[in-house]
Formats: C-alpha cells, structure tokens, sequence
C-alpha cells in the first residue's frame, strides 16, 4: 500500500508542475493551454533525438530542448497574443489544441511513432522510507514542484513585474493605457511556463511511458489537478497534482481495480465538477 | 507647449460610424470640457485618441506628428494618458501598487499618494475596498504618477455625489497648471465648464458647439440647442 502510494509520487509530482504551469496561464494570460504537455514532449524529443542521432552530449542537448519547448510555447502565445488579444478564454483555450495535434503529428514524422531512447538524467535510489525506496526522480520533481508553485507566488506578490502581469489579468486594457506591455509580458509567461513543462518532462519521460500521446496527454491530470484550485490557486494545484498520483500509485497495486487508474484524472475531474455544482445548488438553496 | 489635435476624425464601431468628422485642438496647460448626451460618442473618441479603436478616417497627430497605428502601450509612454470611464482600478492590488505601476519613480508615486490624505490612511489595502470616490481618487494619483503630457479623462463623476467630485476636480486643475494638457468628459456639465478654457458639444458623432466655456456657461439655450444636435457654432 505505501509502497504504491510512494510510487505514484513521481508522477504525481509531474501533474502538480503541469497544473502550476497551466493555473499560471489561465491567471495571467486567460487560456487553457491544451499544449501544454505537447510543447514539453517536442522539445524533450529534440533532445533525445540530438543525443541518439547527431551525438551531442546529453547536458547540451537536454538545454537545447528545453529552450525549443520554450520557444514553442512562446510562439503560440505571440500568435494568440497578435490575432486574438481581445478573444474569450474559451476561444483562445480553443485554439490551443491546433498545437497540440500539430505537435503530435510533427513528432510522428520527424521521430516516428516509437518511443524514444531516452537517457535517464536522474537514476537510482535518494532514500528509503520503511522499506520502500525513493528514487532521485521523485525527490526532485516533488521539490520542483513546491519551488515552482512558491517562486511564482513570490514573483507574482513581492516583484514590480509580478504587479504588472497581475495588473493585465485584472484589467488588460486599462493596464495597457497606462503603459504595460501587454505582449511581451504575456509572451513572456507562455515562454517560461513552456520551458518549466519541458524541464520536468525531460526528467520523467526516461521512466514512464514515453510516446508522444502519452507525454501530450499529461496534459488531462494537470488540468485535474489545476482543477482543485479552480485555475487560480497554486497551492491548491501541487496539493491536487500530488494527491491524484498518490491514488493512482495506490489503485495500481490493487490487482482488481488497477485498470482504474487510467481513468482517475477523469474521476477527479468529474468529481471535483459535481462537488463544485452541489456548493452552487446548497447556496442557491439558501 | 504640446498639442493635441484631430483632423477630419470618423470612428466607426458595429452598425456605422459613431463620430463623423471630428475635428479639435487640445492644448498643453488647459481644460477642454466635452459634454454631449448619452451615446454621441463621447468615449468613443477618446478611445480613438489612446488607442482602444482605431479611427476609420483622419488623422490625430501629436505636435504635428501623426499618430497613425502607434498601439495603446506607446500612446501611453508618449504622455498619453486615458482614464476610462467607471472605476479603473485594479481592486485586488493595493493602492501603492497601483499608483507605483504608472511610475518606476517610487517619489513621484509616493508624492501623489500623499495628495490625498484619505489614501495615505489606506495605502496598502487592496483597491477594491475603498469607496467609489477614494477609487477615482486612486486613478487620479497614477495618472499624476505617470507625468502625461496629456490626460483624457472619461466621467470621473459617473455614480459619485457631486459633493465627492467638487472635491476632485482641483486635482485636475492641478494637472492644468502643471502644464498638461486635459481634456474632461463630464455629465456635470456646470462643474466641467467652470474649471474649463475651451468647451466641446457632442451630438450624435458630431461637434454641435466648439468655443470659450464661459460662452457655454452664461447662455444655457446655446448648450440646450448644441445638445439636441443644433447647427454647429464654428
Ligand atoms: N463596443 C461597442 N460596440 C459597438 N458599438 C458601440 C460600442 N460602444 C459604444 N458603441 C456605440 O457607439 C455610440 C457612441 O457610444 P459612446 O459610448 O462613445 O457614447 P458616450 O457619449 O460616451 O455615451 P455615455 O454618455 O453614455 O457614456 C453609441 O451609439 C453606442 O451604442
Ligand atoms: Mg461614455
């Protein structure tokens, strides 16, 4: 039971990076980004593909990757930014599917439909806990996950930039009229949530399933996980990110429920849905 | 001095133009009132003028420079200044956030903070706690903040008692003296007249009346007649 629970830390930890990314986005820039994974997935194939093909040195390669998922992601921002700065968030979210298919099927042509070679980054054991043991993987990732959710709350508070994106996520056309550069800044956002998602794919592809849908897709816990903090909490996002993988590390071990676990972040979504609709029907009732 | 001017301006939103052929001066160190009734177009062309909308046709120019296509964003850091209509504000920020976003210059920020003793008391609550008139007065201190050159400010009076905007309307007699340009659209038409040099009537997307506010101020049948869209007094 540990042991499982232990297990789904990892990727627990993956979900809750994913939903940080992605709660970041909806508050600053309005969107769901639907390639948000997709962008991590190409550049960690870049990297893979630098080092199995072309023979560059791993440290280089994986840098290089996660500039392009960054570039990416920033690329996509600009386009949204430039033809649909005054879109609704569903419209804008919309949209961000193109990529996310576009980068599949991209990834199919240019690296075919294997999964890759990938090179651990991180291997062995960090610790043991009662028996079970902690793999690097999951120590590092657990901690990203609490240092990204906590640096951009810092920067988000204390920092004269952090007031400016607020400022455009409150109201974008009166902060433009007294200067802030909407454009930039947003870009910036997509830029760095890209690169963030790239990172912590990069370091978890070599150990879990590593196609291109099954890196895209990590797309559908995060958004559960995001959920929980209704898109606009960060801790709420880590806190949800790390509870679905340590149910779902947990459901795997059960032999009869363990096929479960493939539709849990669609539980929890559903289940977060109906609760939010319960609190509405209870207010309404009062 | 700096001038702002338009020339031959036509905006059109939605179902046709909503300002024909607007054509205007404001210049640096004076009030120019624009009244006008509900839907003539009043913030329509100041939001051509900050760069909200685009004109259809003419041209605004700055000192004799077009504007052109330049966006909201560079408008802003030419001196142009637009506080829009309702509560601009960012009500989850603070007020000194919302003062220091205008200005890197934390004195200058501070400065126009203290211009209001009711904000001193408050300047870390979030904005969207005070009331409506310690609000505009938060958006009159970040636009002090900012140093525009000039500052076009959409019914700052909208929803407050008129009590509450006599006590605004020195801050912007202040910005006059200091040299910045102001153009004022006011429903308290008394009010905006007798802080302003030069006055405007809108009626229906057109100038009805360009002249000296005291003109306005002393004959009300030539406001009335401009009102309902009467021959424009050129
Ligand atoms: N976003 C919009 N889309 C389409 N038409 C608009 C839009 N905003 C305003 N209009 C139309 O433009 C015309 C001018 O409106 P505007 O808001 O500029 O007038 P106003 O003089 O500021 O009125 P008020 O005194 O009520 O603020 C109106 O007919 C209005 O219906
Ligand atoms: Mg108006």
């Amino acid at each position: 039971m540990l042991q499982g629970a232990l297990s789904g830390l990892a990727a627990g930890g993956v979900y809750a990076i994913i939903a940080v990314c992605l709660t970041l986005m909806s508050r600053l820039v309005r969107v769901v980004n639907f390639a948000q994974a997709a962008t991590g997935m190409f550049g960690s194939y870049v990297a893979v593909w630098m080092v199995s093909k072309a023979g560059i040195p791993i440290g280089l390669a994986t840098v290089v990757g996660i500039l392009i998922g960054g570039l990416l992601s920033g690329l996509i921002g600009w386009i949204i930014a430039t033809w649909l700065s005054e879109a609704d968030t569903s419209t804008r979210s919309a949209v961000t599917v193109g990529p996310l298919l576009l980068l599949i099927s991209l990834s199919f042509i240019l690296f075919g439909n294997k999964p890759q070679p990938f090179q651990p980054l991180l291997a062995g054991p960090a610790f043991t806990v009662s028996g079970v043991v902690i793999s690097q993987v999951t120590v590092v990732i657990v901690v990203l996950a609490i240092v990204v959710a906590a640096a951009s709350k810092l920067v988000l508070s204390r920092t004269s930039v952090g007031t400016k994106l607020r400022a455009l996520s409150e109201r974008p056309t009166t902060a433009e009229l007294i200067g802030i550069p909407a454009k930039p800044l947003g870009v910036a956002v997509w830029a760095i949530t890209g690169i963030i998602s790239t990172i912590v794919i990069v370091i978890v592809a070599p150990s879990q399933s590593n196609d291109a849908i099954a890196l895209s897709m990590l797309i559908v816990p995060g958004a559960a996980a995001a959920l929980l903090g209704a898109f606009r909490r960060l801790d709420l996002a880590v806190l949800g990110g790390l509870v679905l993988g340590v149910i779902q590390g947990t459901v795997a071990q059960i032999d009869q429920v363990s096929f479960v676990r493939y539709f849990l972040p669609f539980l929890f979504i559903v289940g977060l849905l109906l609760w939010n609709q319960r609190k509405a029907v209870w207010d309404a009732a009062r | 001095m700096s001038v702002l001017s338009l020339d031959g301006v036509t905006v059109s939103r939605g179902a046709g133009p909503v300002i024909r052929d607007v054509s205007l001066e404001v210049v640096s160190g004076t009030i120019t009132a624009l009244v006008g009734p509900n839907g003539a177009g009043k913030t329509s062309l100041l939001e051509a003028i900050s760069g909200v909308i685009d004109a259809s046709s003419g041209t605004i120019s700055l000192d004799g420079e077009p504007l052109g296509k330049l966006s909201r964003v560079r408008r802003a850091h030419r001196g142009i200044v637009h506080i829009e209509q309702g509560r601009a504000v960012f009500p989850s920020l603070t007020v000194v956030e919302n003062v220091r976003l205008a200005s890197g210059n934390a004195a200058r920020a501070n400065e126009a903070i203290d211009m209001f003793p009711e904000l001193e008391k408050r300047r870390d609550s979030p904005t969207g706690l005070l009331s409506g008139g310690e609000q505009q007065m938060v958006v009159l201190a970040r636009a002090f903040a900012a140093q525009p050159t000039f500052l076009l400010i959409d019914e700052m009076s909208l929803g407050l008692a008129p009590v509450v905007f006599t006590r605004l309307l020195p801050m912007v007699q202040r910005f006059a003296e200091d040299g910045v340009g102001v153009l004022l659209v006011e429903q308290f038409t008394n009010l905006a007249l007798s802080v302003a040099r030069q006055a405007l009537v809108f009626s229906n997307g057109r100038v009805t009346f360009q002249g000296e506010a005291s003109v306005l101020q002393q004959s009300p049948e030539v406001l009335h007649t401009a009102y309902l869209g009467g021959s424009p007094a050129h």
